[in-house]
């Protein structure tokens, strides 16, 4: 019998490292990776309360979630590549032609 | 069995509730804390690699061990999907933009922002060890095995095509737009012949090596 807030707690500690990489990492790949932890996490967190009580609806929204993060990805490494593409670089620290 | 009685008497029965013996750990508490070792040194793994590839991989180890938690939750279903979709889809996905870019990362982390990553990672931790704190208080509200049919395929795919319909079909067409957005954002501008510069920019300077940071320069 595993207790139930094990598996939230490590939902927190997944989410943790997920954005310690989209804060500190500058390679835009990799921020995008530290997006999907995130997304992992909060999945992981809908499971761990669906079997905490026996209710199928919040499997059927990380099943949405599952989706939603696709379509992110694709977007987002689409824009990667166009970025890529006109400035040769995917570091976001050399991304600042918006604030001129 | 000492160390349960020096601590104060909630503690000791809120351990008892929720089914925690001393330090005898059953047989799936063992394979979960080595499932959690194995998908937290993934993700750890992940946003530490300056090798893109090899955060991909770590990632990769990452979505299976949630998928073996997902097992162990009874979602079945969902472990499943989580293997096909993420680990198979969206990382693959990953791996063929990582081979078009095909740059590794020349250092990794910067002073530049720093007071921002201060305080953003700060604010973070503040936020975790609150919520974290909190769910340690978390009680299922059912603990025992769940129904034969729950988490299966049956289950889940009812409750998504009668209560979630409409965003079942949402999510369809979004996937849709995402699809042409991508499409349309990455595509070689001007279609072949027509362009201007940059397309046939790229086919003949890529395989010029050492060029490249000469025409890094050139652009900033």
């Amino acid at each position: 019998m595993i207790p139930i807030h094990w598996f939230l707690e490590l939902a927190a500690v997944l989410f943790v490292v997920g954005s310690l990489g989209v804060i500190l990492r500058r390679n835009a790949l990799i921020m995008l990776m530290g997006i999907e932890l995130q997304l992992n996490a909060a999945n992981l967190t809908l499971v761990a309360f669906s079997r905490a009580y026996h209710d199928a609806h919040a499997q059927a929204f990380a099943f949405i979630v599952i989706a939603v993060a696709a379509a992110e990805a694709a977007v987002g490494l689409a824009i990667l590549v166009g970025i890529f593409r006109n400035r040769r670089s995917v570091n976001v620290d050399e991304l600042t032609i918006m604030k001129h | 069995m000492l160390w349960q009685s020096v601590q104060p008497m909630g503690r000791v029965t809120a351990q008892l509730a929720t089914g925690d013996q001393g330090m005898q750990w059953s047989g799936p508490q063992i394979w979960w804390w080595i499932i959690a070792v194995f998908t937290v040194g993934g993700a750890i793994s992940t946003v530490t690699r300056r090798n893109n590839i090899a955060a991909v991989m770590s990632l990769v180890a990452t979505f299976f061990g949630l998928a073996a938690m997902y097992a162990m939750l009874s979602a079945h279903f969902l472990a499943a999907l989580q293997v096909l979709v993420y680990a198979g889809a969206i990382m693959t996905l990953f791996v063929f933009v990582i081979m078009v870019l095909n740059r590794d990362e020349a250092e990794p982390w910067a002073w530049s922002g720093i007071f921002t990553k201060i305080v953003g990672v700060f604010a973070l931790v503040y936020l975790v060890t609150k919520v974290g704190y909190h769910l340690f208080g978390v009680a299922a509200a059912h603990p025992e095995t769940p129904p034969a049919e729950f988490g299966t395929v049956a289950q889940v795919g009812e409750v998504l095509f009668t209560d979630y319909l409409f965003v079942f079909e949402a999510v369809s067409v979004l996937l849709l737009i995402a699809v042409v957005a991508a499409v349309v954002v990455a595509r070689q501008r001007g279609g072949g012949g027509t362009d201007d510069d940059d397309a046939s920019a790229d086919i003949t300077t890529t395989p010029a090596v050492g060029h490249s940071t000469g025409h890094e320069d050139h652009h900033s």
